[in-house]
């Protein structure tokens, strides 16, 4: 599904992805930690596309083809979908129309009709119970004055629309109370399917234990410095990160 | 018939203001003076047929009244509105007054009594010779207590040049409720000078929005005086430029006496080589205690070679008030672009949609019902064609 080989990138002048390399296969959950600072979210931008981070080096394949040759709106409408750190706010703009558009344009890539607009507003208040949303955040601004957690929630909630083959959560458990988590991970875990795959960066092993991830790695300082299963998110939980970087500059 | 003596036109003409009056200091009239000296120089004539309007305000639920060409068309038998031709006008305090006020066929007082069932419509349409000139004068009263609504639509056609000047006076009783807007949809090379003077009653409210989707050179001037306390004053203002266009919006607000409000938010759409101006004045007189006072102005630069002078100005000479403004000019939100590219919209997509969304706060404040089809209509076609048109809007 993605492949990620020696990838180097920078940002605003500085290197901060220094050689990393990631295999994510189909039916995969796979859970990125790490500590502040060292590259997590860049590594998500580089995959989704933005433009200020600089890939220096190295090569990403998504479901065999370069990613790099997509433009990021042609990588979603592949079935890649980034789930932000920071959702933006967009005023103005309304949410059910976001959510339509952006199904409307994988669909039309996929080669199928528009969404009927009865099915559309069916399904997307059938998810957003699922995710205790009220019907009310279709009509608002996109994350327009949404609370922290509201816009977590709101990020699934297009996850859940789009039906992506590989969707990247960047911290979508942060901010969250208990039962906004459990339902994040019950919207996650409804995705899972042998036919897609699931990157969660988190710094938390309580998402873990609601969502059971194939893998577990360890970013620092701009590489993958070790990979485990799941005991090793407990493992860090227990001991922090100071033991890996020891062991990644021994 | 012009029965002004032609050299008396000229000497009217040649007083135009300049760019040396600070007013219009970034506005240059010389495109106005040209074509009014040429078509004067051609002996002043004007088409006399009628235009065809039914495609411009036949779907528009109003009672039109059509001012084409310069000259008053029809005059239709409305309830609750009294109309009266005026043939004499006060000779005005500037040129372009002075203009209007020699080369008017007739004017037109309209007086709002009750509440008419449906909103007052004024078509200025004209239809360009080469080169052709043409003058409007409305007076629109509301009695006391009354509550209605006018909606003003100007229109141009034709690939000649054209220079239109028209004057909307709002006189607004005291309690009464007017509710207004303005549309220009002019060709993209025509000329327009419009003056709109509103005073506010006591405890009266006036509510308008306006928009500027077309013209080469667009001056609209806005004057609102408030005179008697109580008054409520909210207006708004969208203005769509593009390559070769110049639009200039000039406000001013007298606060007179208090307790009164006044707001007003403009916003400008900019693509392309193109220049518009926002200059909002609120002026607060002594004892005008009780004032409020808020002026916003946001401009959306959708390219290097588009230019804004926003300008707010306040002039406060009482203590009891409550003054604001903010301007401000921006380029499109990269952050939010790139959000939605990684929703799957491409970048033209995700710049309309974000385009829209500026305009829309506007959008949905339009006073007229029978207004917001025609207007939204017409505006997303004009914010369209300028996503659309040549360049660099991402660059
Ligand atoms: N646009 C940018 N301009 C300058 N520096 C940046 C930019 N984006 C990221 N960085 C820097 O790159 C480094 C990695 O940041 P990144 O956001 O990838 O970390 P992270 O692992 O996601 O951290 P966190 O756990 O705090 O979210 C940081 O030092 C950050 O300051
Ligand atoms: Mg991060």
């Amino acid at each position: 599904m993605l492949e990620i080989k020696n990838l180097k990138a920078r940002v605003a002048g500085n290197d901060i992805l220094h050689g990393l390399s990631l295999a994510v296969n189909a039916g995969e959950v796979h859970a990125i930690m790490g500590p502040n600072g060292s590259g997590k979210s860049t590594l998500a931008q580089v995959i989704a596309g933005h433009e200020d981070y600089e890939v220096t080096h190295g090569s990403v394949t998504f479901k065999g083809q370069n990613l790099f040759d997509l433009e990021p709106e042609e990588r979603a409408r592949e079935g890649l979908f980034l789930g932000f750190q920071y959702p933006v706010e967009i005023p103005g703009v309304n949410n059910a129309y976001l959510l339509k558009t952006a199904l409307n344009a994988r669909r039309a890539h996929q080669g199928l009709d528009e969404i009927d607009a009865f099915e559309f507003l069916k399904t997307a208040r059938e998810k957003m119970a699922a995710l205790g949303m009220d019907p009310k955040f279709l009509n608002r601004g996109v994350n327009e004055g949404f609370s922290g957690g509201e816009k977590k929630r709101n990020e699934i909630l297009q996850m859940a629309m789009l039906e992506p083959e590989l969707a990247i959560l960047d911290e979508t458990d942060s901010g969250l109370d208990i039962d906004a988590l459990k339902a994040v991970a019950q919207g996650v875990n409804a995705l899972r399917s042998p036919d897609r795959a699931i990157v969660l960066v988190t710094h938390y092993q309580r998402l873990l234990d609601y969502i059971e991830p194939d893998f577990v790695h360890v970013l620092s300082e701009g590489r993958i410095a070790r990979s485990g299963d799941k005991t090793l998110a407990h493992e860090l939980e227990e001991k922090g990160y100071d033991w890996i970087r020891e062991a990644a500059n021994a | 018939m012009i029965t002004t003596p032609i050299d008396a036109l000229r000497d009217i003409v040649g007083r135009f203001p300049t760019t040396r009056d600070e007013d219009w200091k970034y506005t240059d009239l010389a495109r106005a003076r040209d074509i009014s000296s040429r078509w004067l120089d051609e002996g002043g004539t004007r088409p006399s047929e009628t235009p065809d309007i039914a495609d411009l305000v036949g779907d528009i639920d109003a009672d039109w009244f059509v001012i084409a060409n310069g000259r008053l068309a029809d005059i239709p038998i409305v309830d609750g509105v009294s109309v009266e031709k005026i043939n004499e006008l006060p000779a005005g305090d500037n040129a372009l007054a002075e203009f209007n006020a020699a080369l008017l066929d007739s004017g037109l007082r309209l007086r709002i009594e009750g509440r008419p069932g449906k909103p007052v419509g004024l078509l200025f349409i004209d239809e360009a010779g080469s080169p052709s000139v043409s003058q409007g004068f409305v007076e629109v009263a509301f009695e006391p207590g009354s509550r209605g609504e006018v909606f003003e639509y100007h229109a141009s056609r034709g690939t000649g040049e054209h220079y239109s000047n028209t004057i909307l006076c709002i006189d607004i009783g005291d309690d009464a409720v007017a509710h207004h807007v303005r549309l220009q949809d002019r060709a993209l090379d025509h000329v327009q000078t419009h003056r709109t003077t509103v005073s506010v009653g006591r405890d009266a409210h006036f509510e308008s929005a306006s928009f500027d989707l077309g013209g080469g050179l667009v001056r609209n001037d806005v004057a609102i005086d408030i005179a008697q306390p109580g008054a409520t004053v909210n207006f708004a203002g969208l203005y769509l430029a593009g390559d070769g266009q110049h639009v200039d919006n000039h406000t001013r607000v007298d606060h007179r006496v208090g307790p009164a409000t006044s707001r007003q938010e403009y916003r400008g759409i900019l693509n392309g080589k193109c220049r518009c101006v926002w200059n909002g004045k609120a002026i607060v007189h002594e004892g005008a205690d009780g004032t409020d006072a808020d002026q916003a102005n946001h401009n959306l630069l959708l390219s290097a070679h588009a230019e804004i002078d926003a300008k707010p100005e306040l002039e406060i000479y009482t203590d009891d008030v409550k003054c604001s403004h903010g301007t401000t000019v921006g380029q499109l939100d990269e952050t939010a672009l790139f959000y939605l590219r990684t929703r799957g919209l491409d970048p033209q997509r995700a710049t309309e949609v974000l385009t829209h969304a500026f305009a829309a706060g506007l959008v949905s404040r339009i006073p007229v019902e029978a207004a917001q089809e025609p207007v939204s209509r017409l505006m997303e076609r004009r914010l369209g064609e300028l996503i659309r048109s040549e360049e660099d809007y991402t660059a």
